[in-house]
C-alpha cells in the first residue's frame, strides 16, 4: 500500500439500473459496489476523473469518504470497461482489513536493458507486465522494480527475481519475466506474393475410389459449368 | 505466402452478419501498444501481410509485431461476366472478420512515438478507421 492511500468521495446509488448508470456516467461519475466482510452490499457512486487517475496511478487501496462522514478502507476488486475494452464503466469495490492477506496484480517497472539486448536485432519483449502476488493489504506496492540491468542470461523468469519482504509471487514462477528475442532480417519479397492455388486441406472432401481428394471432381464440375453455359447461349 | 488456414472442414462459407462490437481480442494482450478497428470489415490476408510488411519496413528489426487477426474466413466471387446459377463461386480470397474494437497489430520493446508512427503505416493500408491504443488498467 502506497503511504498517500487516495480518498474518494462516495455516495450511495439510490436509482440502479443500466439507463441510471449511464445518465452516471455522462455526468462524469462512475458506478461502484461495495461489499464484504459480511455486510450487505452497497451501490455507489465515485468521481470517475479522481478514481481513474488514482487506479492509473496503481492504487489497489483506496478510502472512502461517505457522505456521511464515515470512511471506509477497500480493494479494488475489479474493473469492468467499455465497448472499445480501454474506458473503466463500473468498479468494484471490497472492504478490507490493512492485516487481510490478499491476492493482486501489480504492475511492473522494467528499468535498465539487459546485455543480450544491446546487440543488432535483438528486441526486449515481456511474457509479463504485471505480477500476481500474495501480501497483507498495507504492503500492497503500487508498482514493481525490476531491474534488468545486470542480467546476462536471455531469458529472466518469475522465479529468478526476488520480491520485497512479506511479498509471495503467485504467478508462475517459469513465467517470463523479460525475453531477448532476435528478429531475423527479412528476405526480400518473402510471403509478399500468395502462392497460386494454395489451397487448405478440407477435412470433410469427398474421396473417390484411388483414395485422392475430393479436388478432382471440384475441377470437373468448373470445367463442366461454362460447357453448360455455351449450350444455353 | 499469404496467411490462410492449413485446413478447413468446408471449402466455402455462407456470409454472414457482422453486428455488434468486439467482445473478445478487443484489448492490447502481448505488445505494449495496440492498433484498434474502429469499424466492422472483412480484412483480407493480403490487407494484413500489406500492414505487417509496412511496420516491418519501418521498424526495421527494432521492436516485436504482433497480428492478432487471422483470416479464416473463406469469401468466393463469382468471374466477370458470367451467367448466374451453377452454384456457389470459387474461394476469391480469405478474410478475417474485424468489428469495433477487435485489435489488429500489437507491438512490443519500442518506444511509444516509434509505435505510434509503426501504426499509422499500418493504418494507412487498412481498410477501417483505427487508433492508437495502450494497455489497460489493470488491478
Amino acid at each position: 500500500m502506497s503511504k498517500n492511500t487516495p480518498t474518494l468521495k462516495a455516495a450511495p446509488r439510490e436509482r440502479l439500473g443500466s439507463r441510471y448508470a449511464k445518465r452516471l456516467r455522462t455526468s462524469g461519475k462512475l458506478p461502484a459496489v461495495l461489499y464484504g466482510h459480511g455486510t450487505a452490499p452497497m451501490s455507489i457512486t465515485l468521481d470517475e476523473k479522481e478514481t481513474v487517475t488514482s487506479l492509473k496511478t496503481g492504487a489497489h487501496v483506496v478510502k472512502l469518504a461517505m457522505e456521511g462522514g464515515s470512511t471506509e478502507t477497500c480493494l479494488v476488486k475489479d474493473l469492468q470497461f467499455g465497448w472499445l475494452g480501454d474506458n473503466v464503466i463500473h468498479v468494484d469495490l471490497a472492504r478490507v482489513d490493512l492485516d487481510e492477506v490478499v491476492t493482486v496484480k501489480v504492475r511492473l517497472q522494467f528499468v535498465g536493458t539487459p546485455e543480450s539486448a544491446k546487440k543488432p536485432g535483438a528486441v526486449l519483449t515481456h511474457d509479463v507486465t504485471e505480477l500476481e502476488i500474495e501480501c497483507k493489504v498495507r504492503d500492497i506496492p503500487e508498482e514493481i522494480r525490476v531491474d534488468l540491468g545486470g542480467i546476462t542470461a536471455d531469458v529472466y523468469t518469475v522465479g529468478e527475481f526476488k520480491l520485497a519482504d512479506g511479498l509471495k509471487a503467485v504467478t508462475d514462477p517459469h513465467a517470463a519475466l523479460s525475453r531477448v528475442v532476435t528478429i531475423a532480417e527479412e528476405a526480400e519479397g518473402e510471403a509478399a506474393a500468395p502462392t497460386a492455388g494454395a489451397e487448405p486441406e478440407v477435412l470433410t472432401a469427398k474421396k473417390d475410389k484411388e483414395g485422392e481428394a475430393g479436388a478432382a471432381p471440384a475441377a470437373g464440375a468448373k470445367a463442366a459449368a461454362p460447357a453448360k453455359e455455351a449450350k444455353k447461349g | 505466402m499469404s496467411m490462410m488456414p492449413k485446413r478447413v472442414k468446408f471449402r466455402k462459407q455462407q456470409r454472414g452478419k457482422m453486428k455488434g462490437n468486439a467482445t473478445r481480442g478487443n484489448y492490447v494482450s502481448y505488445g505494449d501498444y495496440g492498433l484498434q478497428s474502429l469499424e466492422t470489415h472483412w480484412l483480407s490476408a493480403r490487407q494484413i501481410d500489406a500492414g505487417r510488411i509496412a511496420a516491418q519496413h519501418f521498424l526495421r528489426r527494432q521492436g516485436k509485431l504482433f497480428i492478432r487477426v487471422f483470416p479464416d474466413k473463406p469469401i468466393s466471387k463469382k468471374p466477370l461476366e458470367t451467367r448466374m446459377g451453377t452454384g456457389k463461386a470459387d474461394v476469391d480470397f480469405w478474410a478475417a472478420r474485424i468489428k469495433p474494437g477487435t485489435v489488429l497489430f500489437e507491438i512490443a520493446g519500442v518506444p511509444e512515438e516509434l509505435a505510434k508512427q509503426a501504426f499509422a503505416r499500418i493504418a494507412h493500408k487498412m481498410p477501417v478507421k483505427c487508433r492508437f491504443v495502450g494497455r489497460r488498467i489493470a488491478v
